[in-house]
């Protein structure tokens, strides 16, 4: 299985260590996995601030860089849910525009995506690629240490890879699944299980104020219950409180999951 | 143009394409927890429930209840010795001193226990809010399951006769708009008593 | 008289809310726990969420038959001796509101909840042709006193402290000051709106549900101020607007189950008062108002937050609005249906309030009539950044943002350089420029990118 590694921008830039275990982990679970150099963003910090507009040269090069490839994986839910939803070549946007905006029904609700339709059908966030394609059963992986999962939004509520609170439906949840299967790894609780943490894309710097105590909230909640490290599928998130915990000195760390499950 | 034919026009013009309407939901049927549904729900929502076997027993509970009661309507022809049955009242305002009203409601609601009760039974539209106090009397086997079997009643009795107006009625009047307190008591009745008459229970005592 | 807020934007006044973090704290965890009843309400009704496919999809039907409808219950109305008025805009429904007033020689009068009154900014003006409004539904009175618009629209007065509503009543209605208890309180304000309700010979209300087939219209409250008003005045006005219908009446059985368990988490609310006649004596009039709603209804992107039942749910599940508060939004409706509802009204006043949102998603899932909303914030971005109305400077670095990440060479340029940056000269990143650094710390800066780690470990 040749897997396309998509990397998102500031996990390429400031947290690289995420890319890396991403990378060992699918290795080990037996995927060749092939890093295109060229990609550089999903476009979508540009399209959440009404910039859609602008996201052409993202997208061709999206594309251009991703075609060919059985799955492509990041580990990013909100990334591979804008690519989803979003992601089409130089031709659409035109053709869109003009039927005014009305667009053809795609199954999640989003545009449907012509030249990144293949795309849009085989990119996959990193937890719901394990457990919904590769089906793994067991990991072998050991983190003795309390955590506590954050449930990113867009991952999440867009990508469905945990049950939403708001929901009268079954519980489940794909990234706990996986945790539970790490060894020495004890899961911490939350009061509010899936509320949003505040980073928000532009959000974060647009509405510093909210987001800042959204973000303080939710650290908070993790470290009430125990939390030594604090996890998620999306780094943003984790950026976030991270760097809401280091100015506040705490001693409690955020950890992606990548790494998580690919500690030994 | 008027503005109803601007509106009218500007809506034809822009309303999306034909949806259809779903199923409706069908209502529920009455089973052997119905009745204890009702009473769980609308005590829940700070209203008292009483079971008993007949109108009768309503004037001492009733005497217990509301001992300082000076004026009581009471809209059900066997209490005529607890209160006023006017057919009619002329001026709603003249209400504005009445402790206590009795009156009778169509059915009740498990799901919420809330009470169905028109035009013609309030004796006066206001009656039902206006009063201090409020009581209302129904047979206890006329309580449906949830809100579509109440509106496929109400079609059925609207059909006989149809009213100018009609409630439902859960509970006494309240507000929680300080600080999410909640406080019973609001502009309508403070308190609601629901009389449920059931005739096959025994004479010789009542819940 | 109440001043609205539009001067600055939600970001801004988010900030000055933000100030006070334990009235933050306070707002959000009141306003948590009202969303946590709705979610104990609706985890009782084991069709819940077949309820809710239900009622979005009779609106749906109300909407592609709009015209239709409403035609059928102005006749069915008409017949019932219901006087039924068309107003295009706001002015124009504040202009039959007032020449019911005057046609009855009448200078005061006695109001239910009514958002749609609020939108219309009815109460100022009235005030200003000499009449007298009262506010009777209890946390719109608080406001009115105040001189404060409602910052919910189920809960008007959930931003205001007990001990703050007691000064209010102390200074309008003489109750002892320092009396802060919600019971004593409430009980004052029975007593001075008892005899407004027994004075007044005109009410209005709103109108909570209007059913096409039956011409009959049902109001919705707790307190039965409704009621009071209507029952006890000589002209009875009913305010929807066009957009409040359902088909026929069995229809109210789906909404009614699913309004207050959304709104506030109880089964149902005391009142549902079905109004289909005047009393004998009385005069009833419905005003349908338009104020804008025909032609959003022609936005296939946003023509589904029409199908709104005004029940803020959407408002107690956003974590930006428990944290930044209703006056945030400078609008009669805010929150999140307010961010998708008011850009239509006033594209440039409004243009903030779809970026008031990280897009979590919350507000469509608790939503009883589905709406998209929180799909309609990123397209109302879209919609507001191409008719020019986003600030210059984001618009600066937005196209600077996609002129490096079109172009590889760039962005590993800039990658490295912005790392460089913050590791040898912090100061020039980490200053009071750079708001994330407010009350964050910056990422560490890594040795190496992701992609230079690839290169120099990895075959290509």
């Amino acid at each position: 299985m040749r897997v396309g590694l998509f990397i998102p921008c500031y996990i390429d830039q400031f947290y690289p260590q995420v890319g890396v275990a991403t990378l060992q982990l699918l290795e080990k679970l037996g995927c060749e996995v092939v890093y295109p150099p060229d990609q550089t963003c999903c476009g979508q910090p540009m399209a959440n601030s009404g910039f859609g507009h602008l996201t052409h040269g993202c997208n061709d090069l999206f594309i251009k860089n991703f075609s060919g490839f059985d799955y492509i994986v990041a580990p990013s839910g909100s990334c591979v849910l804008h690519i989803k939803e979003h992601l089409h070549g130089e031709g659409d946007a035109s053709a869109k525009q003009a039927a005014g905006g009305a667009g053809s029904k795609h199954p999640d609700g989003g545009e449907h995506p012509d030249g990144g339709a293949d795309i849009a059908g085989k990119i996959f966030e990193l937890v719901e690629f394990l457990t919904d394609i590769l089906k793994i059963e067991r990991l072998d992986a050991a983190f003795p240490h309390k955590v506590g999962l954050h449930q990113s939004c867009h991952g999440q509520r867009g990508l469905h890879l945990a049950q939403m609170s708001e929901l009268m439906a079954p519980p489940f949840s794909k990234p706990e699944r996986l945790l539970s299967m790490v060894k020495g790894l004890e899961l911490t609780g939350l009061d509010r299980l899936d509320e949003c943490c505040g980073f928000g894309g532009t959000f974060c710097v647009t509405e510093e104020a909210v987001s800042v105590k959204m973000g303080k909230d939710r650290v908070a909640d993790h470290i009430k219950h125990g939390a030594e490290f604090i996890t998620a599928c999306d780094m943003s998130c984790l950026m976030h409180m991270e760097g809401i915990l280091r100015r506040h000195k705490s001693t409690a760390r955020v950890k992606h999951i990548a790494e998580i499950l690919n500690s030994q | 143009m008027s503005s109803r034919e601007a509106i009218l026009d500007r809506i034809r013009g822009n309303q999306p394409e034909h949806r259809e309407l779903p199923v409706a939901p069908e209502g529920g049927m009455a089973g052997a927890d119905t009745i204890s549904q009702f009473v769980s729900a609308l005590e829940g929502i700070g209203g008292a429930v009483y079971i008993i076997p007949g109108p009768d027993h309503i004037a001492s509970i009733v005497r217990g209840r509301y001992p300082e009661a000076r004026r009581i309507i009471a809209g059900i022809p066997q209490l005529a010795a607890l209160g006023e049955n006017p057919a009619t009242v002329a001026d709603p305002h003249t209400l504005e001193d009445v402790d206590l009203a009795i009156l009778p409601a169509h059915f009740g609601v498990a799901e919420n226990g809330a009470c169905w009760i028109s035009e013609k039974q309030m004796i006066e539209r206001a009656l039902p809010f206006i009063t201090q106090h409020l009581a209302l009397v129904l047979p206890a086997d006329a309580i449906v399951p949830d809100m579509h079997a109440a509106y496929e009643r109400i079609a059925a009795l609207d059909s006989v006769e149809p009213y100018g107006f009609a409630t439902f009625i859960a509970g006494p009047s309240k507000t929680a708009d300080i600080e999410q307190s909640l406080v019973l008591g609001a502009h309508g009745p403070a308190s609601l008593t629901v009389f449920l008459l059931d005739e096959r229970l025994p004479e010789a005592g009542y819940f | 008289m109440r001043p609205h807020n539009n001067h600055t934007d939600h970001a801004a006044l988010a900030a000055i809310f933000n100030r006070d973090e334990p009235r933050v704290d306070w707002h959000d965890q009141t306003l948590w726990w009202v969303r946590r009843k709705r979610d104990v309400a609706a985890s009782k009704v084991p069709e819940w969420e077949q309820l809710r496919e239900a009622a979005s999809r009779i609106k749906d039907n109300v909407l592609s038959h709009l015209s239709g409808y409403l035609a059928q219950f102005e006749e069915a109305a008409m017949r019932n001796g219901v006087k039924v008025h068309w107003a295009a805009d706001a002015a124009e429904h504040n202009a039959i509101v007032y020449s019911i007033l005057q046609r009855h020689r009448v200078d005061r009068m006695v109001k239910s909840k009514s958002m749609l009154t609020e939108e219309c900014g009815l109460n100022e003006f009235l005030h200003e042709k000499g009449i007298d409004v009262v506010d009777t539904d209890l946390g719109e009175r608080v406001v009115q006193l105040a001189g404060e618009p409602p910052s919910h629209i189920v809960l008007p007065c959930i931003h205001k402290k007990k001990e703050e509503i007691g000064e209010i009543f102390h200074e309008h209605l003489g109750t002892p000051s320092g009396n802060a208890d919600p019971k004593f309180l409430t009980h004052a304000a029975r007593l001075h709106l008892r005899e407004k309700f027994l004075t007044r010979r005109v009410a209005l209300t709103g109108i909570n549900f209007a059913v096409a087939e039956t011409g009959e219209f049902v109001v919705c409250t707790n307190e039965g101020n409704a009621d009071m008003g209507a029952h006890l005045a000589d002209v009875h006005i009913a305010c929807m607007g066009i957009e409040k219908l359902v088909p026929e009446r069995r229809h109210l059985g789906v909404f009614l189950r699913l309004l207050t368990r959304s709104a506030t988490g109880q089964p149902i609310t005391t009142y549902s008062s079905h109004f289909r006649r005047p009393r004998p004596g009385q005069e009833m009039h419905v005003v349908l108002v338009d104020n804008g709603r025909s032609v959003h209804l022609g936005r296939p992107d946003f023509r589904n937050s029409l199908k709104c039942i005004r029940c803020a749910a959407c408002f107690n599940t956003c974590p930006v609005y428990r944290r930044s508060g209703g006056h945030s939004y400078h609008t009669a409706v805010g929150g999140p249906i307010g961010s998708i509802l008011s850009p239509n009204f006033d594209r440039e006043k409004n243009a903030d309030l779809p970026f008031a949102s990280t897009l979590c998603g919350s507000c469509s899932n608790v939503c009883p009539v589905k709406i998209d909303i929180h799909q309609q914030l990123y397209k109302w971005r879209q919609v507001i950044v191409r008719e020019g109305y986003a600030p210059v400077v984001k618009k600066a670095a937005m196209q600077t943002m996609n002129w490096v990440l079109s172009n590889p060479g760039l962005y590993h340029a800039a990658g490295k350089t912005g790392r460089w940056f913050l590791l040898h000269v912090p100061f020039a990143v980490n200053n009071g420029l750079n708001a994330w650094y407010r009350q964050r710390e910056m990422p560490e800066p890594p040795k190496q990118s992701f992609g230079e780690w690839y290169k120099k470990n990895k075959h290509e």
